[in-house]
């Protein structure tokens, strides 16, 4: 459920060498593709607030809120809050990834080592290469993990992952290098928040402003308890009335896409060669491809100078949003 | 239907009529063994130790049996829970660690047991590790002297605790034996006819599913709002339209005066309760006397004196001393030897005064005496012809006081669907004035029917009181 990168690469080329109008580097390719996949994720949210004020066809695939709602499922995430020091406050999930300072994207390739007596069992071991760059078991949750064997992409269908350990629902063939790829998921947009202690029933804290925080805690009837909590969300951290909660608290969030990378190994007439290894896909649905490819034109066009691929890509992309949202 | 099947009931008959869910320890014995309530109530911990005051908040005991047949409740001195020993013929000086050498002991002594005196209870320290027969010698951190040969026991300070609905059991479990969890006896009276009612926190979150979202007429509401709307609605439900009258059994004190409940809002009635236990309604003394709110204490030339922070100097009123002397009689026009048992074989004092009473104000002339509300105080006074009489308070609350009055009776739940509804109506902008209209004439539809059904109106009550026609009431 990706757009391969290296096919709306193929095909940007394609249509821009058309007449030989330009052409456009990795680096350029990559650079406008993350700015094209985030331009595309933002617009989903106001075009979700847009159709949940029209009437649906509640008929399959058509129903353009669940179609919506379909293509953000890919980046929804559920995950526990930890508490800082045992009090009301909590961190965001996706924190434990970015305390180590590394960049967003590790792109940590390492070559897993078979533990005895376990055949379909693989630790996920370290990154030599410099800069040596390791993951622990509380990172993975918070990260996307690719598993690549001789070089191709594993369904994650075929695994599945526990703490460093990937278990293989059968046994890999015989002498295959295993390549594991994790990227740390970035916090993008917060959902609901849900506290569940011990048998107790789940309940949803809701979302004040300190505003309202002041006349909530004031008003006896509207006053928070552990079963109508509420919560401050404030430089990133997120801190819960009543303050006798400093565990069990829970966050769906929306993440970031990761960036694209079309990476390359150098042929032998120093031509770029797709590395399929290194590289990552697009994270849209498929169904944005054209708009992810007429976009990156547009983008394509300024680079290049052209004011006709401009002019045609716009009016592509504007044909389409019409007919989506109208 | 003993066994909840994904209806409304959660619990099993033995939860609901005994209040007591039962569970099969492990295999094989262990410490820290934890057992989840699935109670409809939850489980309120103050501590495992019958000793201590916290002991007194659980609304549970906890007990464990061999063969699910004899139970015991499982303590600090539980033979389960804790064992015994005797140090040797030398004193065990206080340091950390330090072993204690045994003589004797009845089971495995564990890590974080506490060291007693057997007979005094006096603590002299902790056990530091895991200690199995043939127990000779004990790890423990000692912080009191341990005299020559004294008789030990080892217990945990607590064998259980609880946590969010979950059991932890600190000391060893036998192996494939029982543990029940059992409801006090006060709990179990709040269990039993609950299920007539509906959680407040249900009804909110009902509301926000079936009554809020997109395409709806409320598209989104803030939980808060739902909240205050549901406990405003809770508040005046509460005054006219539930069954929520409180009550409670008092004796009118020599002060001829009973504090308000806490959670008092409006009396409905009050009475007395003659030897028969039949009850007299006592009637408000609003038009013969008052309670006035301020006594100032006034100079030669009436004006109110002040103290030395310059607020009026308050005294002590006359008036209800002189109401709290007064003899009722003498207002009601009984006879001083009046009888108010409800007797009515009892007809020496009747027989006599047939016919002999008119003139009598309607209104003061009766015998079951007189209360008056005093604001000031917060107090209701009584006429001095009930002193130190049984009487019945019975008032209104507004549901909100304590977690428990959180609930509607499910014959007004739809009432209160509606009047959350009409209350986020009226006060939201740009809703058509016919639809806040609509709204607010089904929820006075809805109200005035959930009147109807707790008024408790039945056939056979209308049946026994229409008979009445059939009775001669003139010569």
């Amino acid at each position: 459920m990706a757009i391969n990168v290296n096919t709306v690469y193929q095909t940007v080329l394609l249509i821009l060498n058309k007449e030989q109008r330009g052409y456009m580097t990795p680096v350029e390719f990559n650079k406008i593709g993350t700015q094209t996949q985030l331009e595309i994720f933002e617009t989903y949210f106001d075009s979700l607030n847009q159709q949940l004020r029209v009437p649906q066809a509640n008929t399959d695939y058509a129903d353009r809120v669940v179609n919506l709602d379909e293509k953000i499922s890919i980046f929804k995430e559920f995950g526990n809050a930890p508490s800082i020091s045992s009090s009301n406050v909590f961190n965001l999930p996706q924190q434990l990834g970015h305390n180590t300072g590394k960049a967003s994207v590790i792109g940590m390739e390492t070559a897993p080592t078979a533990t005895a007596g376990a055949t379909t069992q693989y630790v996920i071991g370290n990154n030599t290469a410099a800069p040596p760059q390791t993951i622990t078991a509380a990172q993975v949750p918070n990260g996307v993990i690719q598993v690549f064997g001789n070089g191709s992409l594993i369904s994650p269908s075929e695994y599945t992952i526990n703490g460093l350990n990937i278990d293989f629902h059968s046994q890999p063939t015989t002498g295959l290098t295993l390549i594991v790829n994790y990227y740390p998921k970035q916090f993008y947009r917060l959902g609901q928040v849900l506290y569940q202690v011990g048998a107790l029933n789940t309940e949803e804290l809701q979302r004040v402003d300190r505003g309202e925080l002041y006349h909530l805690l004031s008003s006896k009837l509207t006053q928070p308890t552990t079963v109508n909590p509420i919560y401050l969300y404030e430089n990133n951290q997120i801190t819960v009335y009543p303050t006798s909660i400093s565990s069990g608290l829970s966050v769906s969030y929306i993440r970031k896409p990761l960036p694209p990378i079309w990476n390359f190994s150098l042929g032998g007439n120093n031509q770029y060669l797709y590395s399929a290894v290194s590289s990552y896909n697009f994270e849209l649905h498929p169904a944005d491809q054209t708009e992810l490819i007429l976009k990156i034109l547009l983008y394509a066009g300024v680079v290049i100078k052209d004011p006709e691929i401009i002019q045609v890509a716009a009016a592509q992309v504007q044909q389409e949003n019409i007919n989506q949202q109208s | 239907m003993p066994i909840p099947n994904g209806g409304l009931i959660t619990e099993t008959n033995r939860q609901y009529y005994a209040g007591a869910q039962q569970f099969n320890t492990a295999a094989t014995a262990s410490v820290g063994q934890t057992f989840t309530s699935t109670f409809e109530t939850n489980l309120v911990f103050g501590n495992s130790d019958p000793a201590t005051n916290g002991y007194n908040l659980n609304n549970f005991k906890l007990y464990t049996s061999a063969d699910a047949n004899t139970w015991t409740e499982l303590n600090p001195t539980s033979a389960i829970a804790s064992t015994t020993g005797k140090n040797t013929a030398v004193i065990v000086a206080v340091g950390n660690p330090v072993n204690i050498p045994l003589t004797l002991a009845n089971a495995d002594v564990l890590k974080d047991m506490t060291v007693v005196n057997a007979s005094t209870g006096v603590v002299y320290g902790t056990v530091l590790a895991d200690s199995s027969n043939p127990w000779t010698s004990i790890s423990c951190n000692i912080t009191t002297q341990i005299p020559v040969s004294t008789d030990l026991r080892f217990q945990f300070a607590s064998p259980w605790t609880e946590a969010a609905n979950i059991i932890t059991v600190n000391a060893s479990l036998p192996a494939s034996t029982y543990l029940k969890i059992q409801m006090n006896e006060d709990t179990l009276w709040d269990m039993h006819g609950d299920y007539s009612y509906t959680r407040l926190d249900d009804v909110i979150n009902n509301f926000l599913i079936a009554y809020v979202g997109p395409g709806k007429l409320i598209p989104s509401v803030k939980r808060t709002d739902v909240i205050f709307h549901a406990k405003r609605g809770l508040q005046e439900f509460s005054y006219d339209t539930l069954r929520s009258v409180r009550s409670q059994e008092l004796s009118v004190p020599e002060s001829l005066a009973v504090v308000m409940p806490q959670d008092y809002v409006n009396y409905t009635r009050l009475s007395f309760i003659d030897s028969m236990g039949v009850q007299h309604t006592i009637y408000p003394a609003n038009a013969l006397t008052l309670r006035p709110y301020a006594t100032p204490i006034q100079d030669n030339e009436g004006i109110p004196t002040q103290d030395s922070n310059n607020s009026n100097l308050d005294g002590t009123s006359k008036i209800t001393q002189e109401w709290d002397a007064n003899n009722p009689k003498k207002i009601s026009g009984a006879y001083l030897n009046d009888y108010n048992v409800a007797d009515i074989y009892w007809q020496n004092y009747y027989n006599g005064s047939l016919g002999q009473r008119y003139g009598l104000n309607p209104e003061t002339s009766q015998r079951n005496g007189w209360f008056i509300v005093d604001d000031r105080k917060g107090l209701f006074g009584f006429s001095s012809d009930l002193k130190e009489k049984l009487i019945t308070l019975e008032y209104i609350s507004d549901g909100n006081a304590y977690d428990l009055d959180l609930r509607i009776p499910k014959l007004a739940e739809e009432a209160l669907y509606s009047h959350i509804l009409y209350s986020i109506l009226s006060t939201s902008v740009g809703i058509q004035e016919y639809v806040v209209q609509r709204f607010k004439r089904e929820r006075s539809a809805k109200l005035r029917n959930a009147k109807i059904r707790l008024s408790n109106i039945k056939l056979d009550t209308i049946i026994q009181v229409m008979r009445n026609k059939s009775k001669w009431i003139k010569y």
